[in-house]
């Protein structure tokens, strides 16, 4: 049975990490551009949730609209000052100050906050439930809940609507996208928005059992871009399948073991799949990613 | 400035320049296109049609020189909104988006909403029947011949008033070329304006009423196509 909840565990810390990885890939595809910000973000989700929860006193899930409706509006803000400048210059321009915003989020949040860990409330009452003699966290299945129904409205909109047509065009060909009338730095600003939506969404799930401290941005980080490099560097499902993997990894080595054996592990991987199949484990998404 | 409105040109370009870095591709191009007029643009490897039709599109940034459209002037108008102004684009290679469906290519380039979109649709299928077949294919499955029938599609899912196609017979067998400029030709007759870049002259030529020679970056021939004189071809072609 402890394996049964420590595979509910894992898979819980999988959605909010796969929330990470596909805002992190959705960004890619649209502009190439790597945000080095997005752990940050996911951090900046998560304190920016523990600092509204005194003003909305419900449960958890009741934050989520506005942390994500503000996060968006802090995606607009990074894609006009950090991206639209740079687009056409070489791109480690915009690696520079991708990893120039993440430290403005860092040092912001130490100052407003302090370094000292901060945890957001659950989502719901942050009690167990037992679902066929087996108690679970409720947190855990809310968190899975939560992100399910987020990588599902993405899912939706990208396939169904011409929001989404446009938003896949633009990351296709952008140049093609124009030429369709498609208004493509627009659909660049609702890539930021959505991409860091998403982080904000997975600080709020997971800043109540992992407490937010302001440098927790680089060890995310590092999983959403091992996530999507085992994904299939570009491709959409790899990288919330990577995720996934990453965090079962992550779950079952710490419990044998500990959590930095685990970390050391998951690096130690991520070398070896760069070396031996550099274009991910499922094969050759990159080209004609979705 | 007075002109009257009626005898407008549909597009105007005047002392149009363009260049690539510090080579010149584009010398001062002055041309008129009446609407309802279907136009072949003429030319050897490297003449400048392609330049051409992506300077028309904003795709390239004019030098010197202006563009009007319907008497608009369009120069300093970024690529979508000269597309939502009413021009359409076949590029040359294609470019589908390969990951998308064939529905999901063509609806993409519309901006009308679900319903007139549906319709749009319906009618490239008309068009094309093999597209219809393919509804639900990623474009990059499909054969070359279809992914141009999708481009030429996909272009007009904008509901042009001018359509620019470039090289759309590239790499086809005659017998899907000759399907391609078929569709044009009938394109041509609902009376959309059309401007299409081509290397092999005969094909070009019969789906067209006027034929303009490109040599260098500059117009060197422009008149009626069926009495376009040998000789002025043979010399664009060949140089001399
Ligand atoms: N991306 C580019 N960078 C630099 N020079 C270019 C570029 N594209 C075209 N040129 C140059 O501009 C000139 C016109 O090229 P363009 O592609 O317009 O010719 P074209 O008539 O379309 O030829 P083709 O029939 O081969 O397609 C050529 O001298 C070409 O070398
Ligand atoms: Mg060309």
């Amino acid at each position: 049975m402890i394996t049964l909840q420590l595979l509910i565990n894992g898979v819980a810390l999988g959605a909010a990490y796969a929330l990470v990885a596909l805002g992190f890939v959705l960004v890619l595809n649209a502009t190439s551009a790597v945000n080095f910000a997005q752990g940050d973000l996911v951090m900046a989700g998560g304190l920016l949730a523990v600092a509204l929860a005194p003003h909305i006193p419900l449960p958890g899930i009741a934050l989520l609209p506005l942390t994500i409706l503000l996060m968006a509006a802090l995606g607009l803000i990074l894609a006009l000052a950090a991206y639209l400048p740079l687009r056409n210059r070489p791109p480690v321009g915009v690696f520079i100050s991708t990893i120039a915003t993440g430290i403005i989020l860092q040092n912001g949040a130490t100052i407003l906050f302090g370094p000292e860990p901060r945890a957001a409330p659950p989502l719901f009452s942050g009690g167990t439930v037992s679902v066929g003699g087996l108690t679970v966290a409720e947190q855990s299945l809310a968190i899975i809940a939560v992100a399910a129904i987020l990588i599902a409205a993405q899912q939706w909109v990208f396939a169904r609507t011409q929001l989404g047509r446009r938003l896949r065009a633009t990351a296709q060909d952008p140049e093609m996208a124009r030429a369709c009338g498609v208004p493509v730095t627009a659909m660049i600003l609702v890539t930021f928005a959505l991409g860091t939506a998403y982080a904000g969404a997975a600080g709020l799930l997971l800043a109540n059992r992992y407490f937010v401290t302001p440098t927790a941005g680089g060890d995310l980080i590092l999983k959403a871009y091992i996530a999507v490099t085992i994904g299939g560097w570009g491709s959409v499902p790899g990288a919330v399948v990577g995720a996934l993997l990453i965090a079962l990894f992550e779950v079952g080595v710490s419990s044998v073991l500990s959590y930095p054996v685990a970390l050391g592990a998951l690096y130690a991987t991520l070398l070896v799949i760069l070396v031996a199949r550099p274009q991910g484990l499922f094969g050759e998404a990159a080209r004609r990613r979705a | 400035m007075t002109e009257p409105l009626l005898t407008a040109p549909l597009l105007s370009i005047d002392g149009l320049t363009a260049s690539y870095g510090g080579a010149t591709a584009l010398h001062g191009i002055s041309l008129s296109l009446r609407a309802g007029e279907a136009v072949a643009l003429l030319g050897a490897n490297g003449a400048g049609k392609s330049t051409l039709l992506k300077t028309i599109l904003g795709l390239i940034p004019a030098s010197a020189g202006r563009v009007q459209l319907d008497g608009d002037d369009i120069t300093n108008l970024a690529t979508e909104r000269r597309v939502r102004r009413g021009l359409g684009y076949v590029p040359e290679g294609r470019r589908v988006f390969p990951g998308m469906s064939v529905r999901d290519n063509l609806e993409v380039a519309s901006p009308l909403g679900r319903a007139d979109r549906a319709r749009d649709v319906e009618r490239v299928f008309t068009l094309f029947p093999a597209l219809a077949e393919k509804t639900a294919d990623q474009a990059w499955r499909l054969s070359g011949g279809q992914q141009q029938m999708l481009a030429v599609g996909r272009a007009l899912m904008g509901r042009p008033r001018l359509l620019l196609l470039d090289e759309p017979s590239l790499g086809l067998s005659p017998k899907l070329a000759g399907e391609v400029f078929t569709a044009v030709r009938a394109i041509a007759a609902e009376g959309t304006t059309v401007l299409v870049a081509e290397q092999s002259a005969a094909r070009a030529l019969s789906a067209t009423s006027r034929a303009v020679l490109l040599r260098l970056g500059r117009i060197v021939h422009d008149g009626p196509a069926d009495s376009l004189p040998q000789e002025t071809l043979r010399e664009a072609f060949l140089g001399g």
